[in-house]
């Protein structure tokens, strides 16, 4: 079913996939994304959250997601343009998940296909709680996920890198000379 | 399975843009796979309306090159136009390829998901393959030897994103497709996707109103 839909608001659209990740040394691996716009940002369509597969690689090969990103928002103003935040985990034999990284990429504000590397990090404890880790799993986690992507108290912690997610978005947008936006 | 256009619900065609898409799904590279045939299939969102062209299709059983490239060759086209009043839910292709096992059933070997290209022009997409898991070892074993394996009930739920959390899969090979992308009516419905028309472009129907003065609609 076709619906009409009015024209007069500044509306913009991200088509893409979370394509894989790439460069963990864990093997099953999957991926919670979530996007965050700030107030002027009014979500119309689209899941602007969701979880991945679990993909298990060849040896030396990227993790395959392949996961769909379709959302549609309107806008009352030009800040907070949304950002992707990526929470990486690795399954083990048994099932239990464990955080392999964080990470966050603003998303393109030209309009076109992109390509965008999501760098990722996990927070390190002490050369003790490393050590355990090896063995037991379990490392530190991040209590307040908004850390990911601001920038306050981001002194406190010590992280170490870990792999890259690799993610292909188009942008489309609607009526933004009507409105003086340039871009 | 064409879906002709309904006169789509009374919305006047000036508020909807066309997206005509011609393409192939070429080729195939999927180590140790001897016989692959894929299936595709597009699925557009709800305001998206297929105005002429198939969406779904079967490919013929295509062996590998001898050569050292072991290419699976289609070349299966793929050709649709869509009609629709808002980008989102743009279409997406979902390729499923098959193959025999040693016993000789069909089996799922790789399923790739893409959407189609936003913007006009040429494209050349590649669809990395991954294929659902068994869980348990057990399960393996068992779907090893009766040839059922793990397969998805329905592949067009891979567009939509929701519920593959409780999927687990292994990721191997990838189809090649190419797309050549004709838009009308997106940037006059004041949509920017990155592609600029050509010079002296205007709006309006290609066939001319019906006092012949060719105005734009």
């Amino acid at each position: 079913m076709v619906r009409g839909k009015d024209s007069s608001s500044a509306e913009v659209h991200f088509i893409g996939q979370i394509v894989s990740g790439s460069g963990f040394s864990d093997s099953q691996l999957f991926c919670r994304w979530s996007i965050q716009t700030g107030g002027a940002w009014h979500h119309v369509e689209g899941l602007k959250e969701g979880q991945t597969h679990a993909d298990c690689p060849q040896l030396g090969q990227a993790a395959i997601w392949c996961h769909p990103v379709d959302v549609h928002y309107t806008i009352k103003g030009i800040t907070g343009w949304p950002k992707l935040v990526v929470q990486v985990y690795s399954l083990d034999g048994f099932g239990r998940f464990d955080i392999c990284g964080y990470g966050f990429c603003n998303l393109p504000s030209s309009p076109g296909a992109h390509s965008i590397d999501c760098v990722i990090w996990r927070p390190t404890g002490s050369l003790r709680d490393e050590f355990r880790q090896q063995f037991v799993g379990g490392g530190p986690q991040l209590r307040d996920p908004q850390l990911v992507y601001t920038s306050l108290d981001r002194y406190r912690i010590q992280t170490t890198a870990m792999g890259t997610v690799h993610v292909q978005i188009s942008v489309i947008l609607r009526n933004f000379a009507r409105y003086g936006i340039e871009y | 399975m064409a879906a002709a256009a309904a006169a789509a619900g009374g919305v006047p065609s000036q508020q909807c843009f066309l997206l005509s898409v011609t393409g192939q799904v070429e080729s195939a590279r999927l180590a140790g796979a001897d016989q692959l045939y894929c299936r595709y299939q597009l699925h557009g969102g709800p305001d998206w309306d297929i105005v002429t062209g198939l969406e779904e299709g079967i490919s013929q059983v295509s062996r590998p090159s001898q050569d050292a490239r072991q290419l699976l060759v289609w070349n299966l086209p793929v050709e649709v136009s869509y009609k629709a009043t808002n980008p989102y839910g743009w279409p997406q292709l979902i390729v499923s390829c098959y193959g025999p096992d040693l016993f000789g059933n069909d089996v799922i070997r790789g399923y790739g998901v893409s959407h189609l290209p936003t913007a006009a022009g040429a494209h050349r997409v590649t669809l990395p393959l991954f294929v659902p898991e068994s869980t348990s070892q057990l399960q393996k074993l068992v779907s090893w030897f009766t040839g059922r394996r793990p397969e998805l009930a329905d592949a067009s739920s891979l567009a939509t994103g929701d519920g593959r959390d409780v999927m687990r899969v292994r990721s191997q090979g990838y189809v090649t497709c190419s797309f050549q992308v004709v838009t009308k009516d997106l940037q006059r419905l004041g949509y920017d996707n990155g592609r600029r028309a050509p010079a002296g472009a205007a709006g309006g129907d290609l066939q001319p109103a019906g006092g012949g003065d060719g105005r734009p609609g």
